[in-house]
């Protein structure tokens, strides 16, 4: 036997579509984080500091506005490239959106989140495939968020119009509701969202595979034992994995990138807690 | 007698008399006898330990208000005869011999008690506003008492540091800069407007009282009539409006000019620093509105910098025409709610005004909807971040454990 070197397999997770999208999610994620927070907290310094730098209220409304139409955006093109997979595929509209590895929540993820407790207390890591739980529920988050944060945004952006067909006292509804759900959808993204792909030790400090793209086949096997083995039975495996390691500079940029975004979304999040934290505790 | 000799002692004494007379006016001090020492720029005395200038400049007390009455008018003292030496120091000078009515005035004014009667040489007498020898009218640019020159004139003692302002609590501190700052005093510096408000407008000159003495022109019971003395139109629809005496009897302090505006403060109701400062004046009574606007989007977006044309109370309710909500003049009345919206959002309706600009999430009677969204939405959060915190707190130990199996392996 040959004393061959062992080199690294390199397979890719996401391509270069999703992870220029999940660029734009950050970046207009970011700017609604903080612009709104912002307001929603205006009585507070570090807030008025963020209006200050940020150029004043007419400023951050106007980024906030655009960003929530890149929002609308990536939304409206993730629903385009979903509705091109399936036509790719070829398959009924039920077949094709409840594929057992694909990004419905089924029965599976159920038994998974079961196991998943079971694995925190002593017992075996469980069989993830493709896609985990917490990773559909980031998924589908999205979708309940925009609905509710982009339907309430859109009432507090135009309310005279919506003060046509919806009474006056709704615009306070829309408020709470948007306010509530940004609370609900920055803290969960800078905290937990950060924790389970960032944060936690296995991670720490950071994955920068949204943003590379590869990750080793090593860490696929450990991280996602069943899609593994399906890839590996299947003999897609090879034709999916390469020698080429992810370019030097694409690392460093993602490493810098995803460092300045976790650390701005924490700061972020810091001062929430502790505003949140002085308001109930006063109360 | 004969009648020839009773007219030629009659023409005698009328002679004799005549000379007398003239004789006594040759020996009234003239101005030219007093300025043969007093012309010497050098002339001075020791006075209290300082050393004071008796030298006075002819030339501009000619052109005084005073010139034609002679320098004996005022120093009575100093009519001697020729030859003689007045008596040092001449007695002070008493204005009111002339001026009796503004020296009852002022004998009454807080200055004048306190000059007079407690003697406390900081209290400013006759000259120390209008000077001693250069007395011209308020008309004149070069008086102390011109309007461009007032408030240097008060400020000579109403400024931080002076000897007065260490020695008494006057109660307002930076007055001169306020003012300067304020609009009354852009007028009189940046735009030169003479007949706009200056101190003496507003204190009067001569009877300046402490604030907090009913006599003062500017104590809360008298300072719409002084303000009055321009804002006519002002102070004819505040005194229609709910917060005044004669509208609304109460037992509570109802506001006055300064307690929205400040004292010397005062400034253009567009300009930020006024826009910042009226919600919080409103604040002091009305604590619940205050508090619930600041949780509304008009709240936040004024406290945030480029948020200060955000409506405040003004702009919705009026300035000096607030009148309770059930009467038709009310601009939040339902016939007039539109209009006042439409001041800022062109396309308001019927609808849109039904927006609750003082609501709150708190009370459950009045804002059911609010309430329950409230409730809803933090049932959400907390249901949330409850299970998800739960799962990411319990994954550490574990995550923990898989990082030293991978450093171990290496």
């Amino acid at each position: 036997m040959e004393n061959e070197q062992v080199q690294t397999l390199y397979i890719e997770r996401f391509n270069v579509v999703q992870r220029l999208t999940h660029l734009l999610v950050i970046l207009s994620f970011l700017t609604l984080a903080l612009t709104g927070m912002a307001l929603k907290f205006a009585m507070e310094p570090w807030a008025q500091d963020i209006a200050y730098l940020g150029g004043g209220f007419v400023v951050l409304g106007a980024l906030h506005r655009f960003c929530a139409i890149v929002t609308f955006f990536y939304f409206f093109m993730t629903i385009v490239m979903i509705h091109a997979e399936w036509k790719d595929s070829q398959k009924s509209l039920l077949t094709f959106l409840f594929a057992p590895e694909g990004l419905m929540p089924n029965l599976n993820d159920a038994k998974e989140m079961l196991g998943t407790f079971k694995w925190f207390f002593g017992g075996p890591r469980p069989y993830y495939g493709r896609w985990t739980y917490w990773e559909k529920f980031d998924f589908f988050a999205v979708f309940w968020g925009i609905a509710v944060i982009g339907g309430s945004g859109l009432a507090l952006w135009f309310p005279e119009a919506f003060s046509r067909f919806m009474p006056g006292w709704g615009l306070n509804v829309a408020t709470i509701i948007h306010s509530d759900e940004a609370l609900l959808a920055s803290g969960f993204i800078f905290t937990i969202h950060f924790y389970n792909t960032h944060l936690r030790p296995e991670k720490f400090p950071l994955d920068p595979v949204i943003f590379v793209g590869k990750i080793t086949v090593d860490e696929l096997k450990h991280e996602r034992p069943r899609e593994y083995d399906q890839l590996l039975g299947s003999g897609e495996l090879e034709k999916l994995t390469s020698r080429r390691s992810p370019r030097g500079w694409l690392v460093k940029m993602a490493y810098t990138a995803g460092i300045f975004f976790v650390v701005t979304g924490s700061i972020l999040i810091i001062y929430i807690i502790s505003t949140m934290y002085q308001y109930i505790s006063s109360h | 007698m004969t009648q020839t000799s009773i007219s030629r002692i009659g023409r005698q004494s009328l002679f004799i008399t005549l000379c007398v007379f003239l004789c006594g006016q040759a020996y009234a001090m003239p101005d030219e006898a007093c300025m043969e020492c007093h012309s010497d720029p050098e002339m001075t005395t020791e006075m209290d330990g300082a050393e004071i200038s008796l030298f006075i400049d002819y030339n501009i007390f000619k052109e005084t208000i005073h010139a034609e009455n002679g320098c004996i008018s005022c120093h009575e003292d100093a009519d001697v005869e020729e030859g003689e030496d007045h008596p040092v120091p001449l007695a002070p000078v008493f204005c009111g011999t002339c001026h009796e009515e503004i020296q009852q005035t002022y004998e009454t004014s807080m200055h004048g008690e306190a000059r007079l009667i407690a003697g406390d040489m900081q209290a400013p007498k006759c000259h120390n506003c209008h000077t001693k020898h250069r007395i011209l009218p308020p008309s004149d640019k070069r008086s102390p008492t011109y309007p461009l020159n007032i408030p240097d004139t008060c400020g000579s003692c109403h400024k931080e540091g002076s000897s007065m302002t260490k020695e008494h609590n006057i109660g307002q501190t930076y007055i001169v800069q306020k003012y300067s700052m304020s609009i009354h005093g852009k007028g009189l510096y940046v735009d030169g407007l003479i007949v706009t408000a200056t101190c003496v407008s507003c204190h009067t000159p001569h009877n300046v009282q402490a604030p907090n003495d009913p006599r003062s022109s500017v104590n809360r019971e008298n300072i719409i009539e002084t303000c009055n003395q321009c804002h006519v139109g002002i102070v004819d629809k505040f005194k229609k409006s709910v917060h005044s005496p004669l509208v609304t009897k109460t037992d509570k302090m109802l506001p006055v000019c300064f307690d929205c505006h400040t004292s010397h403060n005062i400034s253009r109701v567009g300009e930020k620093d006024f826009r910042l400062l009226i919600a919080e004046q409103c604040s002091n009574c009305h604590t619940h509105e205050s508090e619930s606007f600041f949780e509304t989007y008009h709240g936040k977006a004024g406290l945030l910098r480029g948020g200060e044309k955000a409506a405040k109370c003004s702009d919705c309710h009026g300035a000096h025409s607030i009148m309770p909500i059930t009467s038709n003049k009310s601009f939040i009345n339902p016939e007039n709610i539109v209009q006042t919206c439409k001041t800022c959002h062109p396309e308001a309706n019927e609808g849109f005004t039904a927006y609750i600009a003082h609501g709150t999430h708190h009370d459950k009677e009045k804002y059911p909807a609010l309430y329950y969204t409230f409730w809803a939405m933090t049932g959400l959060l907390v249901g949330t971040f409850s299970f998800f915190g739960l799962h990411t707190i319990l994954w550490i130990p574990r995550s923990l454990i898989e990082r030293f199996k991978e450093i171990s392996k290496d």
